[in-house]
């Protein structure tokens, strides 16, 4: 062991067909190799996931080793000489792929995968002749799994969609059911269990995992990849959409389906079965385009959504900038005004973990989001680091999620209200026995610990405990979501986690609450929550609407049919492209009627505020896809962390406000976040209030009934229904048929309501 | 005969050789004298000879060599690639088409389009399938590269319609039900050479 610690930060030389590496220590060969650009061919390899070794393709022969080596797992040593190339390996390979070959129907002529096949390519590579050896064929067939079908013939038990099922989605729901000849892949748990995301699918190197809805419907070879990234959650993940003329009679382009570079980087289900929100009606309507401009020169407020590109972003702000109207964003306002908050206290402008950082962290404090749901990725990341470092998660959060229990090692349930104080536990316990300036300790005295674990039933011992659970723990990450942006007391919740994150030695991830909220804070100062007076909403509500969704006064073009730049929960500015033809007016050509537009949006990219840590590069010379051969995401640019003076100042933990009665919680589900994701044809998804047997009863409902309640001053009719595994008495409300009034809610996300019955689902 | 040879542009060098032919004649009475020799000689029956004895062959001898098109049409090459048909398998009569879109792919016209989609069946349908005889260059690549010997060329040359499109119908390129018995397997372009049978290697099946 003390061998291995002493050769930490050393470096290794190898030398790999001839040629002399000098390489890190503690990579795999095949590492070394692919970042030198040498090339052994891997079946079952993924670089996201840990060596699965169950193709033994990627064997190298080393010099002094008796038979071969799996380059996949075998670390490069000091001296060692590796050849990857002779005959024997060469017949070796040729052999794996006969026995891959084995029974494999041909069915090249209709696969989807066709043309994109791992299996094809290799075994057109080894020049597999004629196939020698045999086995008795069975019956095995298709499944369907939700979005995904499953055909076992076609499958190679390579183990990567299991693998990517438990290490990166952290579902665990697919399996191995060994057995030999007759082992295949199995979903273990009820359908609706699945997340839906299709990473299995993605990374399937055969036709075996393919959408159910783009099954049969083109080709590999025909379907034109557009580079972008997703934008519906601020991840801003990396996708391509593949997109081919819509029919015979329809020469329209339109997306079939989104791909990524699975090798690398995931999607979640809302990026890759919820693409088709584009706005395909839209056409240049003159008159309505002059009511447009009218509307903005008297506009009081522009009230806006944070799912726009920062180039929209800088435009409005122009548009504002000369019309004198207030700048509005209901769901950026107050994240923005967090994040301000926590600048002041932690002495840096952005925080200083990303989801890279995350999956290597061995304790992670989830607080105030319901990461499965609103944070898809940022809960993958999570489930690596749990999988790979046996990470301890401790979720904290008023509501469990028995969907993630697998995940948390701990769940301390807080009530709802009572972020600020549990904010002030954390830093209490966090910041104990570390240097701290005297204003901040004095403020730690004063802490009321007992009155406040008495208000948000957080007791004591439950913080006592994360000691336990942290014990000889080196990389720590406290997650922090949604829930705090919006509380009364959110710039208090915000300096603490700035003190937290200064003085202990927790990184800290400010999780953005909508795909660009945080280029929406950063491109606009002086964000507001509420409108005033005449306001044109650009994707929200206003007296006068542009809308990307359709149905507004006049169209804009959708996320996925424009060009511009999205910042992600990473601290990088990452471009988007433009997946469809848009026929309609854009903001831009708004802000050319007003004086203030630029011959292209994206030429606005070079503009975005330096001092707010963008760089000025041109929109052509950023990358939708760059990844280093280990995988590495070098898209884009990455925002500037500037360091400043930090205060000391705290203000004094308030009486904590308190939810009795009938409350629920604002939540969508991660495959449909929002109003764009209710339109894609797949991920729509009927809106219910589900709440578990407890609320039920609290509230005097029963499963399958429409209720009726006001919720963000608009009226929703919903069913009812009960979720039989969920706990406690808050209810979950989805806002994604909300329309652009989604995008306009700046509250606290638990609310009381008042629930009135209106009759059973059925009428 | 070198580069060299055609390169030299000096004609008077080349070996020219005059005709050794009468003079045409200049005087009036020269002249005269020649059209009383060419008809008298009567050298235009001499010519008409061979085709009036073709003519009583044809009339009398039935050597008739005239085809009466439309009525009658003269066979043509296995291997002329006229409008497209599909075939359909014999056992079955379902078309052979796959839907695999390498037809699609491969015509340099760009002139074929597939719609498929995944049936009732968890099959993959043919939806639509149609060919741009607009643009169709008559290549045969189409019949060449499918593998299911589906798409072939016919000998259906006479092309002249109101709508070339109803040529290209998927239904009606399909060879018809009743006349499946007749369907002949297609000698052109992509069909299987003679001795396929030979170069058939069986996969080692244990069973």
């Amino acid at each position: 062991m003390s061998e291995v610690k002493n050769m930490k930060n050393k470096t290794v030389t190898v030398t790999i067909d001839g040629k002399k590496i000098t390489a890190n220590y503690g990579k795999t060969i095949l590492e070394v190799a692919r970042e030198n650009g040498i090339y052994i061919p891997t079946m079952c390899y993924l670089t996201k996931v840990e060596p699965i070794a169950s193709c033994r393709m990627c064997v190298v022969e080393v010099e002094g080793v008796d038979g071969m080596i799996l380059s996949c797992q075998e670390k490069a040593v000091d001296g060692a000489v590796i050849r990857t190339n002779s005959k024997e390996l060469e017949t070796e390979r040729q052999n794996i792929m006969k026995l891959y070959d084995v029974n494999h129907p041909l069915e090249c002529g209709v696969c989807d995968k066709s043309g994109e096949c791992d299996l094809q390519n290799k075994t057109l590579e080894f020049g597999v002749p004629e196939q020698s050896f045999s086995a008795k064929d069975m019956f095995r067939p298709v499944q369907n799994w939700g979005f995904i079908s499953y055909d076992p013939s076609l499958c190679i038990l390579c183990e990567r969609c299991v693998r990517v099922c438990n290490e990166i989605v952290g579902s665990e729901q697919l399996q191995i059911s060994p057995g030999g000849y007759k082992s295949t892949i199995v979903n273990t748990k009820p359908e609706n269990d699945c997340v839906s995301c299709g990473e299995c699918m993605a990374v399937c190197p055969v036709g075996a995992l393919v959408s159910t809805d783009f099954k049969y419907t083109a080709n590999a070879w025909e379907l034109n990849k557009i580079p972008s990234a997703c934008a519906l959650c601020s991840s801003g993940c990396q996708m391509y959409y593949d997109v081919k003329h819509g029919s015979i009679s329809d020469p329209q382009e339109k997306i079939y389906r989104v791909t990524n570079e699975a090798e690398f980087s995931s999607l979640c289900g809302a990026g890759r079965f919820g693409f088709d929100y584009a706005n395909t009606t839209a056409f240049k309507d003159k008159a309505k385009f002059e009511q447009a401009v009218e509307a903005l020169k008297k506009a009081d407020s522009i009230a806006f959504s944070s799912v726009i590109t920062n180039e929209e972003a800088l435009l409005l702000k122009n548009i504002a900038q000369e019309t004198g109207a207030k700048l509005v964003c209901a769901d950026a306002a107050g994240f923005a005004k967090f994040l301000k908050a926590y600048s002041s206290t932690s002495g840096r402008n952005f925080w200083s973990a990303n989801l890279k950082t995350v999956a290597q962290s061995d304790s992670i404090i989830v607080f105030g989001l319901r990461v499965k749901d609103e944070a898809p990725m940022v809960k993958n990341h999570i489930a690596m680091a749990v999988k790979r470092n046996k990470a301890k998660v401790v979720y904290m959060h008023p509501m469990e999620d028995y969907a993630i229990s697998n995940l948390v090692s701990k769940f301390i349930k807080y009530e709802a209200g009572s972020e600020e104080g549990v904010a002030a536990m954390l830093l209490e316990f966090l910041t104990r026995g570390k240097e701290m300036p005297d204003s901040l300790k004095e403020f730690v005295e004063e802490l009321d610990i007992g009155n406040i674990s008495g208000e948000s039933s957080v007791s004591e011992e439950e913080i006592e405990s994360l000691k336990l659970e942290f014990w000889k723990k080196k990389r720590f990450t406290l997650i922090v979501g949604e829930d705090l942006y919006n509380h009364p007391q959110a710039e208090n919740i915000a300096k603490m986690l700035g003190v937290i994150e200064r003085y202990s030695d927790f990184d800290l991830l400010i999780v953005p609450p909508r795909s660009n909220s945080l280029g929406v804070a950063l491109v606009c100062d002086d964000l507001e929550a509420n409108a005033e007076g005449y306001t044109v909403g650009y994707n929200a509500p206003g007296d006068f609407v542009l809308s990307a969704l359709g149905g507004g006064d006049l169209d804009m073009p959708a996320i996925n049919q424009q060009e511009g730049t999205i910042a992600t929960v990473d601290k990088r500015v990452v471009p988007l492209n433009a997946a469809l033809g848009y026929d309609g007016y854009v903001l831009n050509d708004l802000a050319n009627a007003l004086g203030v537009g630029k011959k292209y949006t994206i030429d606005l990219t070079k503009e975005l505020p330096e001092n707010r840590g963008f760089k000025a590069v041109e929109f052509d010379s950023l990358e939708c896809v760059k990844f280093s051969p280990l995988g590495e995401d070098l898209r884009g640019y990455e925002l500037k962390t500037v360091k400043k003076r930090a205060s000391s100042k705290l203000e004094d933990v308030e009486d904590l406000p308190s939810f009795d009665g009938v409350v629920v919680y604002n939540c969508n589900s991660a495959s449909n976040p929002n109003p764009f994701t209710q339109k894609a044809k797949l991920t729509a998804k009927e809106p219910k209030l589900i709440g578990s047997k407890q609320f039920a009863q609290a509230a005097k409902l029963s499963d399958g009934e429409k209720v009726e309640f006001e919720a963000e001053g608009q009226r929703c009719v919903r069913v009812f229904s009960i979720d039989t595994k969920m706990k406690g008495t808050i209810a979950l409300n989805p806002t994604f048929d909300m329309g652009l009034s989604a995008f306009a809610v700046s509250s606290y996300k638990f609310y009381k309501v008042n629930i009135s019955k209106v009759g059973s689902a059925d009428e | 005969m070198s580069l060299d040879n055609f390169k030299d542009r000096n004609a008077g060098v080349q070996n020219y050789r005059l005709l050794e032919l009468e003079p045409t004649p200049t005087t009036g009475w020269g002249k005269f004298k020649q059209v009383l020799i060419r008809s008298v000689k009567l050298e235009l029956l001499v010519g008409l000879k061979v085709t009036i004895r073709e003519m009583f062959k044809a009339l009398f001898g039935g050597q008739m060599h005239t085809t009466k098109y439309p009525f009658e049409k003269l066979p043509i090459s296995p291997r002329y690639r006229a409008i497209h048909e599909m075939k359909r398998l014999l056992e079955s009569g379902h078309y052979r088409c796959i839907g695999c879109g390498l037809c699609e792919k491969i015509c340099i016209a760009n002139c074929i389009r597939i719609d498929t989609r995944y049936d009732e069946n968890q099959r993959k349908e043919v939806s639509d399938y149609t060919i741009n005889l607009g643009r169709c260059i008559f290549c045969g690549y189409c019949a060449e590269v499918c593998p299911e010997l589906a798409i072939v060329h016919s000998g259906r040359y006479e092309t002249a319609s109101e709508q070339r499109a109803s040529f290209t119908d998927f239904a009606d390129m399909l060879t018809p039900l009743d006349e499946l018995k007749k369907q002949k397997e297609f000698p052109g372009f992509g069909a299987v050479s003679p001795n396929a049978d030979e170069n058939i290697k069986k996969t080692p099946l244990a069973y």
